[in-house]
């Protein structure tokens, strides 16, 4: 891994703009309205208790428009939130969880070092769902990637070309994408990743991962005659 | 005479204590109905719910369409991926009860576990993906019903984020139009579970197994109820109607018991990247907050839950446990499989438990499977299948 | 025809009240009741004592009923509505619907009454089981046991050792569309809550709360003493779920002011209900063709200048039909709308609201 030098201290001004990324959001006027400070969305949350995380204070945060308590949140505690909306409780209709997801969102495309580092590690996913059309595929499951899954990891991985044909779904019987995605439905997928600006937040992310990305995507898609600028 | 009803005493009330829902009462406004003004707009055209249909109850007492048959299967990456037999029971279920279905190859997963992981991705990239999948369906003309309760539950967002903001409409029409779709909004948003509910009597009616000994915990997923939480199945029979009775009724409508434990509303820890890339967090918070719970509280035979992620976690997280003489070790499953192997379906061929990490085999000694047996036919599959006699199992192995 | 008759629409607080005034001023007054008694929902309810004084509901109830029943002008109708509605300040013309089948009644000028009822816990968007679980229990059903100075756990019949409130339940949410305060619940809830601690010495009771909102006097009448006479626990932070384990139930929140989350063993939970419009105030906004606000509440055009003209000429509403009262408010509106009225029958022309 590259090493990564220290960035140089942040202004205020750019705190103050990356701020003004995240409200400028479309669905960010939908996601925080006022807040009582209740404590209900830490009740239900999953992550306030194992992490020093609270929804709350990410919704006061933002709230307050206190800039520092902002800054270190986007650099640390959005990553641990598990997306999983318990926050939707919220009397006052906020989604903290959906506030967080931009705050992620705009966290990537400034190529944040903080966003870079939580995601390593998790770069063969992105490369995954980017190229296959699906997520997560059969060959992912080996006993040295996930150990602490027990014995059937290794069973998994050492008979998965047997196993993945002893199975009646047509379309399963695939194992380096979940099911079988045709050529097809792939270009559209890249279309999609090309013509909504996907591949420039990879790059902020991953510039190595992006090169190949693009390489195989901007293949397939001249094929199918679609124009790539 | 007007009909205004004379006030109940609060301890006739509390005698009683039958809640009923009136739907005109909804505190939340009725999407489908901006999704129909919407197509009267010209913005959209809406794939309507096939006949026949099942209406159930959601949360605020209105009906929801399930469709019974035509169905277009958008699959689950997880559940294809690591846990075949979860899907294979979907599919298995279809084909026992008769009904035509669509298993597409153009069909792309939903992205949402990445998007939830990293947020390597937009609102308009997600939507557009949403949209290309049910622009998919509408053309092969079936009605799209979801596996997965993570693509369900982000499918219900982007809806709401469509139906809101006519700027991404725009967009995610104009990317659908460069690769010659229409933009097609289908009427309901369909998670399988609700297709299993719906069937739940017709499933227990075709029942092989005596399953009243068996006593389940259910695990309910977080994003089939509580994002977009007027859109889930409920109803006044199950939990006085308090909980969403989805995953709960098919149980008792299968005659097992449902047993109940003091977390039941908590996640189950899956966080996306969490299960993947830091799963110090799920395995702790399955292990600690669900699995361990479950087992003091409840005793469990097996834990049912009706998502791709909840499935993985639960399963997943309890080897590492174990290691640690943590109080675990309940088998998890979908309740499509656990129905199906009601049914008679095989544990092999059909659920494919073999890819789950928990020991399911005491589960289904008590059940009343001989999976010896059932383990050694499989073997016997295998080398068929090895020997290149055959290449694939087929669904007339399945139910040899 | 002109009438110097009152019609008050409702035999709670607000209308007993209401009638008494009026008839003070020498108007003959009928008033109408679809029970088959005065007393409204203290009354109905089995109020235990009142806010923030400890009067006993019961006898004070019977005395504003005995304050209307012992005048001579007074046409009280029990197990009757109002059914339909014709004319115009200073000659109404009502259908009464009764036992002894439908009248018309002329009136001058009209009194809504109609009140509230308590929030239904199972609509709160919070998880509270209160269909599942026999030990969670409204405000007023705590209040029924405290009538017959005795509180149990429901499901055992025995005393608790642990209770709590829950406050905010119905109100103060979005996402069930009741945005607004319901004003009394938290003088209410310490209230009983400084009741069972005088009951029951050896049972600990936690309040959980969003803010809590004891306006002017209820603040050292009713907070003070509840923490420090009778060691009432307020902890800031609501509770998002409850749920059963073994013999006794476990709530869920967050303790806000120490920033962790919490999760209690609890014995009862009473929920704070908030006020809703009644089933009687939603019904007669269409049946006098006055106007409601989005929940039903009757509105008062003239904000709070003008607190008792509905937007019908000739019309007043009295408590907490037009939205979360306090007896004191109630009792209030109802003197002023009762002066209102008599001052439109005793006029040819009607009085415009300011």
């Amino acid at each position: 891994m590259p090493i990564r030098t220290a960035p140089p201290s942040v202004t205020e001004e750019e705190k103050a703009r990356v701020f003004a990324e995240v409200t400028a959001d479309e669905r960010y006027k939908d996601y925080l309205y006022g807040c009582y400070e209740c404590g209900i969305c830490v009740a239900v949350c999953p992550s306030a208790r194992f992490y020093d995380f609270s929804p709350r204070r990410i919704a006061q945060a933002v709230g307050r428009e206190d800039l520092g308590m902002f800054w270190e949140q986007m650099n640390k505690d959005i990553w641990d939130c598990s997306q999983c909306f318990s926050c939707l409780k919220c009397p006052r209709g906020n989604n903290p969880g959906g506030v967080i997801t931009i705050m992620r969102e705009v966290a990537v495309r400034n190529g944040l070092r903080t966003a870079r580092e939580a995601l390593e590690g998790y770069s063969r996913i992105v490369y995954k769902i980017m190229s296959t059309g699906t997520q997560v595929s059969p060959d992912m499951i080996r006993a040295d990637a996930f150990p602490d899954w027990g014995p059937t990891a290794k069973e998994t991985g050492d008979n998965l070309a047997l196993w993945r044909r002893a199975m009646p779904p047509e379309t399963m019987h695939t194992t380096s994408s979940s099911w079988e995605v045709s050529e097809k439905t792939l270009s559209e997928l890249y279309l999609i990743w090309h013509m909504t600006g996907v591949l420039d937040m990879i790059r902020e992310v991953d510039e190595g991962l992006h090169a190949i990305l693009v390489d195989v995507m901007e293949e397939s898609l001249e094929e199918r005659g679609y124009k790539v600028a | 005479m007007s009909e205004i009803p004379v006030a109940v005493t609060f301890a006739e009330q509390a005698k009683q204590r039958i809640f009923k829902r009136d739907p005109d009462a909804a505190p939340i406004a009725d999407i489908r109905a901006k999704v129909f003004e919407l197509e009267a707009a010209g913005e959209w055209r809406v794939q309507r719910v096939p006949e026949p249909f099942s209406p159930v109850m959601t949360k605020y007492g209105r009906t929801k369409k399930i469709p019974v048959e035509h169905t277009w299967h958008h699959k689950s990456c997880g559940q294809c991926g690591h846990i075949p037999g979860y899907s294979t029971s979907i599919f298995w279920l279809n084909r026992k009860l008769g009904l035509d279905y669509n298993d597409p190859k153009d069909q792309t997963s939903c992205t949402a576990w990445n998007y939830y992981a990293s947020a390597t991705s937009n609102a308009a990239a997600q939507a557009a993906v949403a949209m290309r999948n049910f622009a998919a369906a509408d053309e092969s003309g079936y009605f799209p019903i979801i596996h997965c309760a993570t693509s369900y539950g982000h499918y219900k967002e982007v809806r709401d984020e469509l139906v809101r903001h006519p700027a991404l409409r725009a967009e995610v029409r104009k990317i659908l139009a460069a690769m010659g779709k229409e933009l097609v909004m289908p009427e309901e948003m369909v998670h399988y579970s609700e297709w299993v509910h719906a069937m739940r009597d017709r499933i227990a009616a075709r029942k092989v197994l005596d399953l009243s000994k068996i006593v389940v915990t259910v695990h309910p997923a977080c994003h089939y109820y509580k994002l977009v939480q007027e859109d889930a199945i409920y109803d006044p029979d199950v939990y006085g109607g308090q909980r969403t009775a989805i995953v709960s009724a098919t149980v008792q409508a299968l005659g097992a018991q449902v047993a109940d434990y003091s977390t039941w509303f908590d996640c189950c820890g899956f966080g996306f990247r969490h299960i993947l890339v830091q799963r110090d967090f799920s395995r702790s918070f399955a292990t600690q907050r669900k699995i361990e719970v479950m087992k003091e509280e409840a005793n469990p035979d097996v834990t049912l839950t009706h998502d791709t992620g909840c499935v993985t976690t639960l399963d997943k997280s309890q080897f590492a446990a174990k290691a640690h003489d943590r109080k675990v070790g309940i088998p998890v499953m979908s309740e499509a499989q656990f129905a199906a192997l009601a049914m008679g379906a095989h544990p092999y061929r059909v659920c494919q438990l073999h890819w789950h990490a928990t020991d399911y085999r005491p589960l289904l000694t008590k059940m009343g499977i001989d999976w010896e047996a059932r383990w050694a036919e499989f073997q016997v599959d295998l080398k068929r299948l090895e020997s290149g006699e055959a290449k694939y199992l087929t669904w007339e192995d399945a139910d040899a | 025809m002109p009438s110097d008759r009152l019609l008050v629409i409702g035999g709670g607080p607000a209308g007993m009240e209401a009638a008494r005034v009026g008839l003070e001023l020498g108007a003959p007054v009928t008033i109408v009741e679809t029970r088959d008694r005065l007393g409204g929902t203290p009354d109905e309810a089995s109020y235990a004592a009142l806010t923030p004084d400890f009067a006993d509901a019961g006898e004070a109830m019977r005395g504003m009923a005995d304050a209307v029943t012992r005048n001579g002008l007074a046409d009280v109708r029990l197990s009757t509505r109002v059914t339909a509605s014709a004319g115009e300040a200073g000659a109404f013309r009502v259908t009464l619907s009764g036992p002894n089948g439908d009248e018309i009644v002329e009136a001058g000028a009209m009194i809504v009454a109609t009140g509230f009822t308590h929030f239904d816990p199972a609509s709160a968007n919070q998880s509270y089981g209160y269909y599942e679980f026999p030990d969670v229990i409204t405000l007023p059903e705590a209040e029924k046991m405290l009538k017959d100075h005795r509180f149990v756990k429901p499901s055992t019949g025995e005393p608790p050792k642990r209770v709590c409130f829950v406050q905010c339940v119905g109100s103060r949410d979005r996402r069930i569309g009741n945005e607004y305060c319901s004003k009394v619940c938290c003088g209410v809830a310490s209230k009983e809550a400084i009741e069972i601690r005088r009951l029951l010495p050896d049972c600990k009771v936690t309040i959980f709360y969003i803010d809590m909102r004891m306006y002017g006097h209820w603040e050292e009448k009713i907070y003070w003493p509840a923490q420090e006479t009778y060691h009432v626990n307020y902890v800031r932070g609501v509770i998002s779920e409850i749920l059963p384990q073994g013999d006794h139930l476990v709530v869920r929140g967050e303790d806000t002011t120490m920033g962790r989350p919490m999760e209690v063993a609890m014995d009862v939970v009473v929920l704070s209900v908030g006020m809703v419009p009644s089933a009687g105030t939603k019904a007669i906004g269409p049946i006098l063709g006055i106007e409601q606000d989005k929940n039903g509440f009757i509105q008062t055009p003239g904000g709070v200048l003008d607190p008792v003209a509905t937007s019908v000429a000739g019309i007043f509403v009295a408590g907490a039909a037009a939205g979360p009262k306090d007896l004191e408010d109630t009792v209030s509106m109802a003197g002023s709308a009762a002066a209102r009225a008599v001052a439109i029958t005793r006029r040819p022309a009607p009085v415009l609201a300011r």
